[in-house]
């Protein structure tokens, strides 16, 4: 098989991939089960309401012009892929610069519309899309015309020795992996131990696993160990305090003696 | 006269086709490090890469953990071999064989293109767009790669790495006054300013039972308890009702560190 023909092929796959899955994304609104997605109508509504223009109507026709757009971008694709795998290369080509140039104008009108409403890592983000697409039109082209070397690959002594080291390293890194499940999964319900870092102040690491029901799991345990505390007030950690960034998080919880309000 | 800067002479192609596979050899070298490392430990940070995973397919509906380690399994399996052909290929890069070289690569991007594309389509399907912009920005950075690798190998490019021994001793002199302003500055910061990482802040009254505090940039966990602890003994009739940390949109850009507001009342 020659090299071009796989590398040309990756290419075709991924884009197909690519605007397949984000024209499903469009067809399937909301949070579904194996399916989780982006809310783009929701995103199209902030943003026309940003504008003033609070009816949805105009988010609506802007996400269906959008969505149509996107549609036959990816049919484009497919017949590029689809005449890929009948060995018609020439028309292959002819659709998939028909492709890459609806993306583009795609991307460009993306980015037109996060100049309008002012998101610029939107812009930077299709930018840098519209960019990548551009160069896998280049690299599509001239890899066709540069290089039809056949891959060569004998199962030598050293293809063996490779083979046998990725299996072991893969065994091990298998190994590990199921181990650090095992010892750290009990992260998704177990309660957080709190420690008292100043008189009747608590700190609560979190974990990365933890979710709103380890919150829940930790303020109760924390309010059953302690029935001679009230907590006055819990103050989420921002990410300047977290030393390890986005793997954890930190909570604070005020709280005083019953005693002591009692006494007052 | 002229001084080689490397002993034999290599030339600049031969130097960034080097850079290419020893690149792509240490990324995934890394990559399998933190995996098999799994959670921080004393000299390593990485990123939990199973919850992570057991996050995302969580959020799909998925909340057995069997699902994360297939998946992670799956993941390791492919960047294991990816490193493995981008190291043989480096090994015989260095060996001079480089039909076989070529051929290791080769091996090494398809493995490469196969899971960054994998990665894509489970950030479409988790939502992760951010995600989906890096994972497609290694995709790309991967076949440009590739083509400038094999480009490389056929230019007839033979500069040598040689540098004139005036310019040689004129960068040599530059460099070291800047290296020594920098590292002065460097020094001199860490020995006057270190103890912002640990030291309390003084807390500002700026209303009535409103108290602001501006955080240095070193700051931390520690400074934020320190603060509170000494905000509590110097205010012993004060109780800490809220905290309020100004949202980044009222902070002056990259000017402000971290700020907030200690509500009080006055205890009974």
């Amino acid at each position: 098989m020659k090299e071009k023909y796989i590398l040309r092929f990756s290419i075709l796959f991924y884009w197909t991939f690519f605007w397949g899955l984000s024209v499903l994304d469009k067809i399937i609104p909301d949070v579904h089960h194996l399916w989780v997605g982006k809310d783009f109508f929701a995103l199209f509504v902030k943003f026309f309401g940003s504008l003033g223009l609070k009816d949805p109507i105009f988010a609506t026709i802007a996400l269906a012009f959008i969505s149509s757009l996107e549609g036959l971008n990816f049919v484009f694709y497919l017949l590029a892929s689809i005449n890929f795998l009948k060995g018609k290369e020439s028309l292959s080509q002819k659709w998939f610069f028909r492709a890459i140039f609806t993306s583009i104008t795609l991307f460009s009108l993306f980015s037109i519309g996060d100049q309008v409403f002012g998101d610029r890592f939107q812009l930077l983000e299709h930018g840098l899309f519209w960019l990548i697409l551009i160069a896998s039109w280049v690299l599509f082209k001239y890899i066709s015309s540069s290089d039809g070397k056949t891959l060569e690959f004998k199962v030598d002594k050293g293809l063996k020795i490779a083979i046998v080291i990725g299996l072991l390293i893969t065994s091990a890194a298998s190994i590990s992996i199921i181990d650090f499940s095992n010892k750290t999964f009990s992260n998704v319900s177990a309660p957080v131990n709190g420690i008292e870092v100043i008189e009747d102040v608590y700190k609560f690491d979190f974990p990365f696993l933890a979710d709103k029901l380890v919150w829940e799991t930790t303020i109760n345990t924390f309010k059953e160990n302690h029935p001679e505390l009230k907590i006055n007030y819990i103050y989420t950690g921002p990410s300047e305090l977290n030393s390890k960034k986005k793997t954890h998080m930190l909570l604070y919880v005020f709280t005083e003696k019953v005693k002591s309000i009692k006494d007052n | 006269m002229k001084i080689p800067f490397i002993q034999n002479n290599v030339p600049t192609n031969q130097l960034v086709r080097y850079s290419i596979l020893f690149y792509w050899s240490i990324f995934w070298l890394f990559n399998i490090a933190d995996k098999i490392i799994g959670g921080s430990l004393f000299l390593w940070v990485g990123r939990d890469r199973f919850a992570q995973f057991q996050k995302f397919f969580a959020s799909a509906g998925l909340e057995s953990p069997a699902i994360a380690n297939f998946a992670l399994i799956v993941a390791a399996g492919l960047e294991v071999f990816a490193f493995v052909f981008f190291t043989g290929a480096l090994i015989y890069f260095l060996k001079k064989k480089l039909e076989t070289t070529r051929t290791w690569f080769f091996i090494g991007i398809v493995l490469t293109l196969i899971t960054f594309t994998i990665f894509s389509i489970g950030d479409h399907i988790f939502g992760d767009r951010f995600e989906l912009l890096e994972h497609t920005l290694f995709w790309f950075l991967t076949l440009f790669s590739w083509l400038a690798f094999i480009r490389l190998e056929n230019s007839s490019e033979t500069e040598k790495m040689v540098i004139n021994k005036k310019q040689l001793v004129l960068v040599s002199v530059i460099s070291l006054m800047l290296v020594t302003t920098t590292c002065f500055s460097i020094f001199s910061y860490n020995y006057n300013f270190f103890s912002r990482r640990t030291d309390a802040l003084t807390a500002e009254p700026v209303g009535e039972n409103i108290y602001k505090v501006s955080f240095p940039f070193l700051g931390g966990s520690v400074v934020f308890e320190k603060t509170i602890d000494q905000f509590k003994t110097e205010n012993p009739t004060k109780k800490i009702n809220h905290i309020y940390t100004v949202p980044n949109p009222l902070r002056l850009k990259k000017a402000d560190g971290l700020i907030f507001y200690i509500m009080t009342e006055d205890k009974l």
